[in-house]
């Protein structure tokens, strides 16, 4: 058992492909430059990060007040601070769309297993960098965020046998450092906001110091149109900072950063609970989906059920985050459709599964052209 | 050969295991101070427990004076401040929980029965005054008190009330939870919303016409 598990591990290590750095022979396809991207703007934000701290001060009283100063005083505070946000708002885009290509090509397959399983705790990972980088604003979108995104483990407490241990609310008061925000929960995001980026670019270094590939797979071109792309965005559309964070006053409509839109409207819809366990359940099914799909085929019609899946999920986003920039949300009515919805798709794309491995079965002799005709449908 | 090389595989086991036991021994007592680092009030040793809940002292405040909640549907904000035991220089943390006393159109039996729990007796258990904490029992927001309830169609989510329901309504920025302040059964009655309950309540009493407010139901980040 211990020996499988070692030998399957070191199999998959060694096709381990994080930034798409084997794929050279595709460089002339965008969606194979989102790899060796991600790298390059996650070391931006990581580089402008540290150079940020010089002049950022984690504490509740001046953390608005030392943002302001950087963005207006600080010669090309701005500059840094845009770049900043936006190779981070570049790095979880990247993630997201190397993701949804991973899924939708079926590069989770065989030996990709592993890859792909990094790749979602990765997007994991920076979404909570993320949210814990926006408190440090201390400004009202990241106070509310924090706040609400704090709460939400404390409902696990109401599992039936695992909640009466209280690891909800103990979860809860780490991250806070004590009863509610302040000066603790500051201190302690700035560390984890650190720390996730750091250790995590530490790691990825002593693994290609190991395999000696290229983190950055792409010629000079793309490097320098990008920088030059960040660098004029943080121009034309300097990095807010908002108002200073009131803890009496909640605004209205209140919105976090795009990539939490989505799950702000889905928890709008759901008891708390749910809040918790859906994104629970999503990420379960992320990080096990190479597990869950024993079909044969890579492309997407040749396994329509995880095919409907991940168009369901691209399309949710989509309308949720949509939904919450109207602030449209009847609460009474929707939840329901949304689910009914949800379920009649789910059954037609598992029936529709069974039919085609039906046909594909029946089809077995000569398999190459059937494959593909069922796919047609 | 063979057997001479067998043991000696046998005695790196072993050896391998000499070490690797106080080796985790240290790690797991390491991991004790850490987490009681992260949350001072795990008892030590006792970590796999339920958590001791932070039980707050609050302090007695005005949280308004009768005069200024004369007419039904009159309000007032206030904020009432907790400590918790810490392991702060200080020894302790605030918290505050802001809260709104609000004055009904007609008497209600107020949702007191979390008193005897924290040891305590309500002084008034019926009464047109209610108060009310204003973090929202979902995810902690803080709430508004909407005098007008027209305002809560527009802004918070096209919940429309129903004719007996139209009056000042209780609505939450953050996932358009709504609450009727007036419900004669639940005070507080979750109308529309993820919320999955009324929000706390606090107990107060009447001393020289103002009102004064003693404790908060516990529960709820603050
Ligand atoms: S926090 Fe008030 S509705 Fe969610």
């Amino acid at each position: 058992m211990w020996e499988r598990l070692r030998d399957w591990v070191r199999e998959r290590r060694e096709h381990l492909n994080l930034f798409d750095e084997t794929l050279v022979a595709r460089q002339d396809n965008p969606m194979y430059l989102l790899g060796p991207l991600l790298y390059y703007f996650w070391l931006i934000t990581v580089v402008t990060g540290v150079v940020l701290m010089i002049w950022y001060e984690p504490t509740t009283a001046g953390a608005y007040t030392s943002i302001e100063r950087i963005q207006r005083e600080v010669p090309l505070g701005w500059l840094i601070r845009g770049l900043h946000k936006y190779a981070a708002d570049g790095v979880i885009l990247t993630i997201i769309l190397r993701i949804y290509r991973m899924y939708f090509l079926g590069e989770y397959k065989k030996p990709g297993e592993l890859s792909w399983m990094l790749g979602f705790l990765g997007l994991i990972l920076a979404m909570i960098s993320g949210i814990t980088g926006y408190l440090l604003i201390w400004n009202q979108r990241a106070f509310w965020a924090a706040k609400t995104v704090l709460t939400v483990p404390v409902y696990f407490d109401e599992l039936p046998v695992i909640g009466r241990m209280g690891f909800g609310s103990m979860i809860a008061y780490i991250f806070l450092g004590g009863p509610a925000i302040g000066q603790a929960t500051i201190t302690r995001f700035y560390a984890i906001h650190f720390g996730i980026s750091l250790v995590l670019l530490i790691l990825i270094e002593v693994f290609f110091q190991r395999t000696r590939r290229k983190r950055i797979n792409m010629s000079l071109l793309p490097i320098v149109l990008f920088l030059a792309m960040l660098v004029v965005i943080s121009y034309i559309l300097p990095a807010e900072s908002g108002r200073r964070a009131d803890p009496t006053r909640t605004p209205l409509p209140i919105l976090s950063d795009w990539y939490f839109l989505a799950l702000y409207q889905y928890v709008k819809y759901t008891p708390p609970l749910w809040a918790g366990l859906g994104p629970g359940l999503l990420i379960g099914y992320g990080m096990l989906v190479p597990f869950l799909d024993r079909s044969k085929g890579r492309r997407p019609l040749e396994r329509p059920f995880f095919f409907v899946v991940g168009v369901m999920a691209l399309l949710y986003f989509l309308a949720f985050t949509t939904l919450i920039l109207f602030n449209i949300a009847v609460i009474e009515r929707e939840p329901f459709i949304i689910m009914n919805l949800t379920a009649v798709i789910l059954v037609l794309a598992f029936l529709w599964e069974l039919r085609y491995r039906r046909r594909q079965r029946t089809a077995a002799p000569p398999p190459a052209p059937a494959a593909g005709g069922a796919a047609g449908h | 050969m063979n057997e001479a090389s067998s043991t000696r595989v046998r005695r790196r086991g072993f050896l391998k295991l000499v070490t690797a036991v106080p080796v985790a021994g240290a790690l797991a007592a390491l991991a004790s101070p850490l987490l009681r680092l992260l949350k001072p009030n795990v008892p030590k040793f006792d970590l796999l427990r339920p958590t001791a809940p932070d039980t707050a002292r609050g302090e007695a405040i005005v949280a308004a004076s009768l005069s200024e909640l004369r007419n039904p549907w009159d309000f007032k904000y206030f904020v009432f401040t907790q400590r918790y035991p810490q392991y702060t220089p200080q020894g302790f943390k605030t918290a505050s929980v802001p809260g709104v006393a609000v004055r009904l159109p007609y008497k209600i039996r107020l949702p007191l029965d979390w008193a005897q729990a924290i040891g305590k007796e309500p002084p008034v258990r019926e009464s047109d005054i209610i108060v009310f904490s204003r973090i929202c029992p979902h995810l902690g927001c803080i709430y508004n008190y909407v005098p007008n309830y027209r305002e809560v169609t527009a802004g918070y989510g096209g919940y429309v009330p129903p004719p007996q329901r139209q009056h000042a309504l209780m609505a939450c920025p953050c996932h358009l939870s709504i609450y009727d302040p007036a419900d004669r059964d639940v005070p507080g009655r979750v109308l529309s919303g993820p919320a999955p309950r009324p929000p706390r309540t606090f107990l107060f009493e009447i001393r020289n016409a103002e009102i004064v407010v003693t404790d908060v139901e516990p529960g709820g980040i603050a």
